[in-house]
């Protein structure tokens, strides 16, 4: 049984005892030192999360990088920090199984989020201590908040309760603009609200449990709920949730750090941004929708975590790279179970890789675009690579090999026009438009001609023997 | 005081919840906010004026009431 952190304090507290958190106890300004600071942390190998106990003009603190390395990801699972990423990814998927673990639902008086309650004279600064991430952002964004809403429709069906990651700006002490994408499943429920013209309500939950943070950036069905994806990815042990007070719809992580309760205004857009967003550039102005913040529930002295997002890898990077791999993995392999693995950890999956055994020619081609028409796929994915089943797809020395010695361009690269694209990719043109690229780097397989067949290398026969004896070595060398 | 993205009147929003160290403020106009220990250098790229605010991209777009 893995072990289970009740909230975001218990994984902080492994990632100290695994030296996997450094704290800053001197005195720091806002900006730039916590956004230079995630930068930094996210930029190192197994890069630790960075607590800042002593922030100028602010009452708490701020955990940035919890989720910025593999070890870091690694121990979110509870598994060693040194496991690979691909282990991980096929622990993911081991765990993904168990869907749905129903939550348990407690009372407010078992809710560590409800020790504190604000309704009048709301200052998001007297809770959070706000800082801009990047330079030329537009104002101080949240950035890893778990967003929860409903279908108006349907208020109290549970499955089709949304818990998603959108970018949220301060825009005043107790209003927030936050982006809703189309393509994204809070649109959905917006657009039923403001349809007539009603409020959509919503509760903006800070500092989760890692694997509540995890599931609302992964890319699920409408009609599965990510609580219940939670306690599968805990092997089984459901997580805590608590009814948020204005709405008893509305269910919240129990023990968060802070709850933000409120309202999208229906019908109303409002300049935000720009924000440095995760391509690597910033994302313009544009007029987006705001939430009017009626109330605020916190643990005693909250901890804000935040992410620092730029040009990859940074946080953001490690916290959607699995968990977009692992949902595409699943939906290909329910039609194409020859499919190994799906590395769709570059750019939120803007950039994927796909091993498959393929059984006759055009097999792994017809998998790429069944791929490119998943939910995700559908808009994020562009540039598709598929390798032989024997390539391990999150090894790149590997696929480049595969792409250098198996692709014969002039038949092996297609490419789909005016397809549906990711609008931060600054390459769609107009925004949210794009041309999909698949480069098929697998053997030729029957009735697909393969003119010259070749033998591939093995390894010598005891290569693995001298693996271990040099390991020895070196470690003899160290001692 | 003049907001450095559009050149509108601007505001404080709050000052330092602990001691009297900072305020920050905000534009009414394009909403830019900025705390007063910074030294905001909008590039040309990203400055806005009534005009381009009525021309800005708008997500999602509002539908139709029913």
């Amino acid at each position: 049984m893995a072990r289970v952190y009740k909230d975001l304090r218990e994984f902080l507290a492994a990632l100290e005892e695994e030296g996997q958190l450094v704290r800053v106890k001197d005195e720091v300004m806002p900006e730039p030192d916590i956004g230079a600071a995630g930068r930094a942390a996210s930029r190192m190998t197994d890069g630790p999360a960075v607590l800042f106990e002593n922030i100028k003009g602010y009452k708490g603190t701020v955990v940035t990088n919890a989720h910025g390395s593999w070890a870091n990801h690694a121990l979110m699972m509870s598994m060693p920090k040194d496991t690979p990423t691909k282990e991980q990814f096929v622990e993911l998927n081991r765990r993904w199984d168990k869907f749905p673990v129903p939550p348990n639902v407690l009372s407010r008086e078992e809710a560590l989020c409800k020790q504190n309650t604000i309704t009048e004279d709301i200052n998001l600064f007297e809770v959070l201590p706000l800082y801009r991430i990047n330079e030329q952002d537009g104002g101080f964004f949240l950035s890893k908040a778990s967003v929860v809403s409903y279908d108006p429709d349907v208020p109290d069906d549970f499955d089709k309760l949304n818990v998603g990651t959108y970018r949220i700006q301060v825009k005043d002490k107790d209003r927030v603009g936050i982006q809703a994408l189309p393509m994204h499943d809070i649109a959905i429920q917006l657009a039923k609200a403001e349809r007539k013209n009603e409020p959509l309500p919503i509760a903006i939950t800070l500092g989760n449990n890692p694997l509540v943070t995890f599931m609302a950036s992964t890319p699920v069905g409408y009609a599965q709920n990510e609580y219940e994806f939670v306690g599968a990815l805990q092997d089984g042990v459901p997580t805590d949730i608590v009814a948020a007070d204005t709405d008893p719809n509305l269910l919240v992580p129990a023990h968060c750090e802070v709850v933000l309760e409120g309202y999208i205004i229906p019908r109303a857009r409002v300049v935000e941004g720009p924000f440095g967003e995760f391509p690597g550039s910033y994302s313009g102005a544009r007029l987006q929708c705001e939430v009017q913040i009626t109330r605020i529930t916190h643990r005693d002295n909250p901890i804000f975590e935040n992410l620092y997002l730029g040009m990859p890898w940074t946080e953001i990077d490690y916290l959607m790279a699995l968990n977009t791999s692992v949902p595409l993995y699943k939906q290909l392999k329910t039609d194409f179970p020859e499919v190994q693995a799906v590395n769709a950890m570059y750019t939120h999956g803007i950039g994927t890789i796909v091993s498959i055994k393929p059984r006759y020619g055009g097999h792994a081609k017809g998998a790429a675009m069944r791929l490119l028409s998943t939910p995700h796929g559908m808009p994020y994915t562009k540039i598709l690579i598929m390798v032989d089943d024997f390539v391990d797809p999150f090894n790149l020395e590997q696929v480049m090999w595969a792409l250098t010695t198996r692709v014969l361009p002039s038949k092996d690269v297609t490419m789909i026009e005016n397809a549906a694209g990711m609008p931060l990719d600054p390459s769609s043109y107009p925004a949210g438009m794009t041309t999909k690229l698949i480069i098929d780097a697998t053997t030729p397989v029957a009735p697909e001609p393969n003119p010259r067949p070749v033998e591939l290398l093995k390894d010598p026969v005891d290569t693995e023997k001298w693996n271990g004896i040099i390991r020895d070595m070196l470690k003899q060398m160290e001692a | 005081m003049e907001c450095p993205r559009c050149g509108s009147a601007a505001r404080v929003m709050v000052k330092s919840p602990v001691g009297d160290v900072w305020e920050v403020y905000v534009c009414e106009t394009c909403w830019y906010s900025w705390r007063s220990t910074e030294t905001p250098v909008i590039i040309d790229k990203f400055k806005l004026d009534p005009a381009k605010i009525g021309e800005l991209g708008v997500i999602p777009a509002v539908p139709p009431l029913d």
